[in-house]
């Protein structure tokens, strides 16, 4: 996928994600994306490293700034705690109407993404996709509790019973795709 | 009696002063090295005066460095739910040195010409991993260890130096304290960081261009620790008492004009190009070396030799770029994406450089592009009333800087009247989008 067509994606999922009521800052963007690659299985070309708040892509957050700057997508600053939430930007229907096509092949999965994870908070969404993120490295299907116990492992903060709780969810959402799939 | 605190004068901060441990760092083979690394690159052949080094560039960093951290940890200055976050005096001490020493070494392992080439670097490499190397080298590593006014721990030197982020991104183990994230920012971080006030000040200086110049007296003045926003709002972070806004809002607007005159100035970026084309033919393989032994060799100096010898003959690697340098013959600006083209356009200068390349041939066409980048985009900010809020939320000015971008096409000086003509006949077909294809 190139990058015109990754910000078409990458469009169509801030869009969902509104719609779904997100928050839409930047750890939204960013969880949502992974589960849009990693779960969903949409070839977006990006590497995810597990960093502060779970996995996070330096090449989407440099993405994301690009198309900041290109006015694809604009932020909107919140009042102190809450960082800003993006939204579609003035040239964002240029690059939508022309990559129409790539949208429309990934709509399925941007859906999913969206309506299952949209409304998570910040830390629900780190303990979910830090979730993926050990079952990922599992390579295969393995119990809940060495999954768990890697979780707290990698992030002390999420105690051990909701690091089970982030797995089994996580565990029922795959099921869930490939059900809908 | 020997002295233990030596000046160097400089022309930013009038005085860079050392303590004996420092001037052994700056005395070490890494850093030295830095005297002939261009800060600019090849930008002096566009702005003559801006021949400066990062050898001077650390210096001051680490002179900024050090007024933000005695600012930012000064008893009265430290906000009520920040005082669990300050390490004891002893601690304070320890952390004061290491981070004039991180600042110090924080560009070591630049390439020649700074950024200009560094994507001659193989995957996985840029400067700051070369930097972590030299950090942890064994010339380096004897003086961490043997410093009088006690031993510092190299890692504490790299973390500080280069970043939770970087680390992360090489694999490192990037396990920050709060207290270490908060004295890394000190030094890289987006908005604050002393090596971000250095530059633009410096690189404003030496090009003659004034538009750098913005009051860092206030602002470093006004600089606090403050719990974060957004996703940081857990954790501490630089912001700063309301009372430093202005200065804020002065040094993003430097910072946008320093980047539209001057980094982002089309002959700098073709001078770039042909450095970098030069560069590609002339080292072994096509890539610097990441062998510490070999990066220290190699400098400016020898470079720009070689770029001498071989534009005096034909036939030696690099041979073109080499003449175009040397004889001012670089490629000429054929195309500047303006803000109508990219509202009709989401890749205006991608469109031209293929088109011109069908056209004269690849060869004869160059294409440089940067997308705008924003990392970093709000910031907490103590008001009089002890209240916390989001700079965004105090400042229209900060909303309303512009992202600086460029995206240039360049073809050879001697195609550039038939090119001008070719592109005025064809600049609607060509930037008329296409919908991708089934």
């Amino acid at each position: 996928m190139d990058r015109l067509q990754r910000a078409a994606v990458l469009l169509s999922l801030v869009e969902h994600l509104r719609m779904e009521q997100s928050w839409c800052g930047e750890t939204h963007v960013q969880k949502a994306t992974y589960f849009l690659q990693e779960l969903a299985g949409v070839p977006l070309d990006l590497d995810f490293v597990l960093y502060k708040h779970g996995p996070f892509s330096f090449d989407l957050r440099d993405d994301l700034g690009a198309m900041l700057g290109d006015g694809q997508l604009a932020l909107q600053p919140q009042k102190f705690p809450y960082g800003p939430k993006h939204v579609l930007g003035e040239r964002s229907s240029l690059i939508m109407h022309l990559y129409a096509r790539t949208i429309e092949r990934y709509r399925g999965q941007t859906e999913f993404v969206a309506a299952k994870f949209g409304k998570m908070s910040v830390a629900e969404l780190e303990r979910i996709a830090t979730a993926l993120f050990v079952t990922q490295e599992e390579g295969a299907p393995s119990d809940v509790e060495p999954r768990a116990q890697r979780l707290h492992e990698l992030k002390p903060h999420i105690q051990l019973e909701e690091a089970r709780g982030a797995v089994r969810r996580i565990d029922e959402v795959i099921s869930e795709f490939h059900a809908a799939a | 009696m020997a002295k233990h605190l030596h000046e160097i004068r400089d022309p930013i901060h009038v005085f860079v002063r050392l303590s004996s441990d420092e001037r052994r760092v700056v005395n070490s083979s890494p850093f030295q090295r830095l005297r002939y690394i261009h800060q600019l690159a090849l930008t002096y052949l566009v702005y003559p005066g801006a021949t400066h080094r990062r050898f001077e560039h650390s210096l001051g960093v680490m002179e900024v460095a050090t007024r933000i951290f005695d600012i930012v940890t000064e008893q009265s200055n430290v906000h009520a739910r920040m005082h669990d976050l300050m390490p004891t005096s002893d601690g304070l001490r320890y952390w004061r040195r290491a981070l004039r020493m991180a600042a110090l070494c924080h560009d070591i392992g630049h390439l020649p010409f700074s950024h200009a080439a560094e994507d001659l670097l193989p995957d996985g490499w840029d400067h700051e991993r070369l930097t972590i190397a030299l950090i942890e080298s064994p010339e380096m590593q004897e003086i961490w260890l043997t410093l009088e006014d006690g031993p510092l721990n190299p890692a504490h030197i790299v973390k500080l130096a280069v970043g939770q982020e970087k680390l992360q991104k090489f694999g490192y183990d990037a396990t920050f304290s709060e207290w270490e994230d908060v004295l890394a920012q000190i030094i890289t971080g987006d908005l604050f960081g002393a090596d971000r006030i250095d530059y633009l000040l410096r690189d404003s200086y030496h090009a003659g261009v004034a538009y750098g110049r913005f009051d860092h007296y206030r602002l470093i003045d006004t600089l606090r620790i403050l719990p974060g926003i957004g996703e940081d709002a857990d954790r501490p972070s630089l912001g700063m008492e309301d009372g430093g806004l202005r200065s804020a809002e002065a040094l993003q607007l430097a910072r946008y004009f320093m980047y539209t005159q001057l980094y982002f100035h089309h002959v700098r970026r073709i001078y770039d190009r042909h450095l970098r084309d030069f560069l590609k033919e002339w080292l072994d393989g096509g890539f610097f070396p990441t062998d510490v032994e070999k990066h220290l060799q190699t400098t400016d100096n020898e470079i720009l030799a070689a770029i001498s010898a071989a534009a005096r003959t034909p036939g030696s690697p690099g041979h073109d770029p080499a003449k175009r340098i040397i004889n001012r013959e670089h490629f000429r600006l054929l195309f500047d994406a303006n803000r109508g083209d990219k509202d009709r356009h989401p890749a205006p200068g991608q469109a031209v450089y293929e088109a011109a390349c069908l056209e004269f041939g690849n060869e004869q066409v160059r294409h440089a592009v940067l997308p705008g980048k924003i990392k970093q985009y709000d910031f907490s900010v103590l008001g009089h009333d002890g209240n916390i809020v989001a700079a965004r939320e105090r400042s229209d000015v900060l909303s309303t800087v512009p992202v600086a971008t460029y995206d240039y096409v360049f073809v050879a000086r001697e195609l550039i009247a038939e090119a001008r003509k070719w592109l005025d006949t064809n600049r609607e077909t060509i930037l008329q989008p296409k919908e991708e294809a089934n």
